[in-house]
């Protein structure tokens, strides 16, 4: 197998859900040995998720795949009188503790920060949350709109003449992952220039509402409060989805410069309205925008939206299709070279795609394994990264511990 | 001072607002980022809003948000000797950020190979719309170009209306984060054992990286999830997320089984105590409800009750009182919000940042996460053009003050 980066990097993975499971991935598919604890006494959300799987299996759900690619499934019952014997070895093996439940769980149980470092002074521990483990909000739950709502994010995602809308995907789940990650592994370089370890403690709501930053900036110098504002943009114009043939198929354009907008007249053919002067200069532009808007669809509607985009794009004006999943899958030249969507054998699921990182690495290249089935490594982990004998492996089992 | 996760590590960040918050937060992680800016100024100081409204590059408040800790020096790479200078910075650094159309840092000589001759160890982390090669790599994108090519704007906003943009930039803020992760990824591998490379960031790749749940209807059941306004699809059961209240929205989810059970049966309980028509207490045992088994018919019934409930109610009362009974409601803040927001203020969240060119002072966001042995926070605002060009070309480099004069008379610098 090819060198990976983070290779000889051990992961004990107590994340689960979105945030924790997406973490221990990040750090997995770039090579690291991740042990995602598990037990089938209270298994994910994406186990048990019933939206694809029709079987009460915990093993056939490629929702929980997503989340959890090259991990080592361990399963154990972490109420077991006997798990915390278990859990302190896996610290002991550990370079890293990444987790994400409800702050307090962990410490409740007996396997909190404070337990966890005196096993090991030098861990690494992460715990992603809502709120963050301090201040009057830390006990309280929150999922992914609590992050898109108190961030911001969601009041400045619509119509200005209608409520918030949110997109059918998740959005602080995805967002909140990526930092602990990088926090995990600057720590880690940090631990190898200093010996130290260190606890990190991050909320979604502090790494969201960093996104809103230029409205904040807006509201506090120029008493400005920002709102949702559809497509448009105060420095592109048009800048927005437009109609083309076909049913519900549309193409974004921005044109951004005077040049941009005079390869769009070119490329549109020049017709007369581009030559009036209410729409020479971006700022008349931006002042007659539902006219300029109602042009540029009259163009497009004549066209597919590919069509559009490579005309577009040929010209030198930035567009691209509203593609839909089936075209990222089937129609995207470009991700196909990037192997970004890269179909897998599960040994339970057969063949569908996994999505890989969200970045390249040219000469340490991400190697992405399907996910596990629950305690599929149970014995193996024990036995390899543990140092268990066999005959322990099995008092233990027999005891019902790796549940 | 105490020191930060990646102190005494510096970066030369030549990009633009597509690759801004990489460099952001390495610099908020302790590494020095030393912007690159052509003279005159980034083009990106364009960007509006501008302090009190003024177009002025000086004054861009979207420039001041992601670029804070980070010094700037002015080079024109178009000429050999600003080409020169740069590489002469390259071997005093451990990493090169830049979001050029693939191929014009090569055209220029200063491409990764040519990088790596200067300085083995450098990381290059490039951040381009559709990536540093195959058929659309020297295409146009942008926040709004990515987020339909990348699936997740066909999935935002009102049916009955074309898809939305989410919330402003979203795609540049999570590429840039996705970058700093790729980014001390390899810095990681890098410091174990001495070998540099490069990272290809693409705006598209980290947009469609997250179609997740889409992905697995299409893949699984040929079902194509498009945009449902303020009702969230999760596969074919959708339920809504944002509620009207009195004077503004809250979020609250439907959720199912076990893990939605305490918050959907405090909700019912208070819809009891408000005296309203509850059709909820026909759900025989909430641990069991399994909401993709119930028809959209039933849920329907389930959330008119619900609406009419928060309509009921202020914003107010929904979060604090909602608290208090588990059911966890947030309510859908406004940027003035979320600088009042009690919590943020408790965990020393903001951060007062001194513009003294403008005599104004601004509260930014300090922090990214927490961690106890090292601070990891964002300290001081955005470089003014060329700000530290003398700190640069004398200190560092050892340039005279006649050299650095004729520099800036040719216009290198």
């Amino acid at each position: 197998m090819e060198k990976q980066a983070l290779a000889g990097v051990k992961v004990v993975d107590f994340g689960w859900a979105l945030v924790g499971s997406l973490t221990g991935k990040h750090l997995g598919d770039h090579g690291a040995q991740v042990v995602r604890v598990e037990s089938t006494t209270r298994p994910d959300l994406t186990r048990m998720d019933r939206t694809v799987s029709t079987t009460k299996s915990l093993d056939d759900n490629p929702m929980f795949t997503h989340f959890n690619t090259s991990k080592y499934s361990m399963a154990l019952n972490l109420k077991h009188p006997r798990a915390p014997e278990v859990v302190d070895r896996l610290i002991r093996w550990g370079d890293v503790v990444n987790a994400n439940f409800t702050p307090g769980t962990l410490s409740k149980m007996g396997f909190g920060y404070e337990h966890i470092r005196g096993i090991k002074p030098d861990i690494i521990m992460a715990e992603g949350s809502a709120y963050g483990q301090t201040g009057p909000m830390a006990q309280e739950w929150g999922v992914d709109g609590t992050g898109a709502a108190l961030s911001g994010y969601l009041h400045l995602t619509g119509w200005p003449d209608r409520g918030p809308v949110a997109p059918n995907l998740p959005y602080s789940d995805v967002l909140l992952p990526l930092f602990i990650a990088t926090a995990i592994i600057a720590a880690l370089d940090y631990k190898r220039r200093t010996g130290k370890g260190q606890y990190i403690d991050a909320s979604m709501i502090e790494v969201c509402s960093h996104q809103i930053t230029p409205s904040l900036l807006d509201w506090e110098a120029n008493r400005h409060l920002q709102n949702r504002n559809g497509n448009r943009i105060a420095y592109a114009a048009p800048h927005g989805i437009f109609p083309c043939q076909g049913d519900d198929r549309w193409c974004a354009i921005a044109v951004f410069t005077d040049g941009e907008w005079e390869a769009f007249c070119h490329a549109i053919g020049n017709p007369a309205w581009t030559k009036e002067p209410r729409f020479a200069t971006l700022n008349s532009r931006k002042e007659n925008e539902d006219t300029l808007e109602e042009q540029v669809s009259e163009w497009t509607k004549q066209h597919s939206a590919q069509e559009v985009m490579q005309i577009m794009q040929a010209a030198g004006v930035p567009a691209g299709v509203v593609q839909t999943v089936q075209d990222l899958l089937e129609n995207d030249p470009q991700l196909k070279e990037r192997k970004l969507l890269l179909p897998l054998k599960h040994p339970v699921m057969g063949v569908f795609s996994h999505p890989t990182p969200p970045f390249k690495l040219l000469k340490t290249k991400a190697q992405v394994r399907t996910s596990p089935c629950m305690g599929e490594h149970t014995e193996y982990v024990c036995t390899e990264f543990l140092g268990m004998s066999h005959e322990e492996f099995a008092e233990l089992s027999r005891q019902g511990v790796f549940k | 001072m105490a020191d930060s996760l990646l102190s005494g590590f510096r970066a030369l960040d030549l990009t633009n607002e597509k690759g801004f918050v990489c460099g952001k937060i390495l610099a908020a992680l302790g590494v020095e980022v030393i912007k690159v800016e052509k003279p005159g100024g980034d083009p990106a100081r364009g960007i509006p809003p501008f302090l009190h409204n003024i177009p002025d590059p000086e004054k861009s408040l979207y420039w001041y948000a992601f670029n804070t800790d980070k010094q700037s020096i002015t080079l024109n790479l178009q000429v050999n000797q600003g080409q020169d200078l740069f590489r002469k910075l390259v071997e005093k650094v451990d990493f090169v950020l830049e979001s050029f159309v693939p191929g014009y840092m090569n055209s220029l000589g200063l491409g990764y190979e040519a990088l790596r001759e200067v300085n083995p160890r450098i990381i290059m982390t490039s951040i381009t719309p559709f990536g540093q090669k195959g058929p659309y790599a020297q295409y146009k994108g942008s926040e709004l170009i990515a987020s339909a090519m990348g699936g997740v704007l066909l999935t935002t906003g009102d049916p009955d209306r074309p898809p939305v943009r989410e919330g402003p930039d979203s795609v540049y803020f999570r590429t840039g984060a996705a970058a700093a992760l790729g980014t001390v990824i390899a810095h990681y591998h890098r410091e174990i054992t001495g070998e540099g490379q490069q990272v290809d960031v693409s705006l598209q790749g980290v947009v469609a990286s997250r179609t997740f749940t889409n992905l697995v209807m299409w893949e699984f059941t040929k079902h194509l999830i498009k945009r449902s306004g303020s009702v969230r699809k999760i596969g074919p059961r959708a339920t809504r997320w944002i509620w009207q209240c009195k004077d503004g929205y809250v979020f609250w989810a439907f959720m199912p089984g076990r893990f939605g059970a305490p918050a959907n049966r405090a909700l019912s309980k208070w819809i009891d105590e408000d005296g309203l028509e509850n059709p909820l207490n026909n759900i025989p045992d909430w641990d069991e409800l399994d909401i993709s088994l119930i028809s959209r018919d039933e849920i329907a019934t389930y959330e008119e009750a619900m609406a009419r409930f928060f309509m009921n109610h202020t914003k107010k009362e929904i979060v604090e009182e909602g608290l208090k009974r588990g059911i966890n409601a947030a309510s859908i803040d406004s940027p003035a919000d979320v600088l009042e927001n009690r919590q943020l203020e408790a965990r020393g969240y903001w951060v007062d940042l001194e513009h003294p060119e403008s005599n104004s002072t601004f509260m930014y966001p300090k922090q990214f996460f927490l961690c106890d042995h090292t601070h990891n926070f964002v300290n001081h605002r955005a470089p003014l053009i060329g700000e530290h060009n003398q700190d640069i070309y004398a200190k560092e480099l050892g340039l005279s003050s006649t050299e650095i004069a004729t520099l800036k008379k040719t216009g290198v610098i």
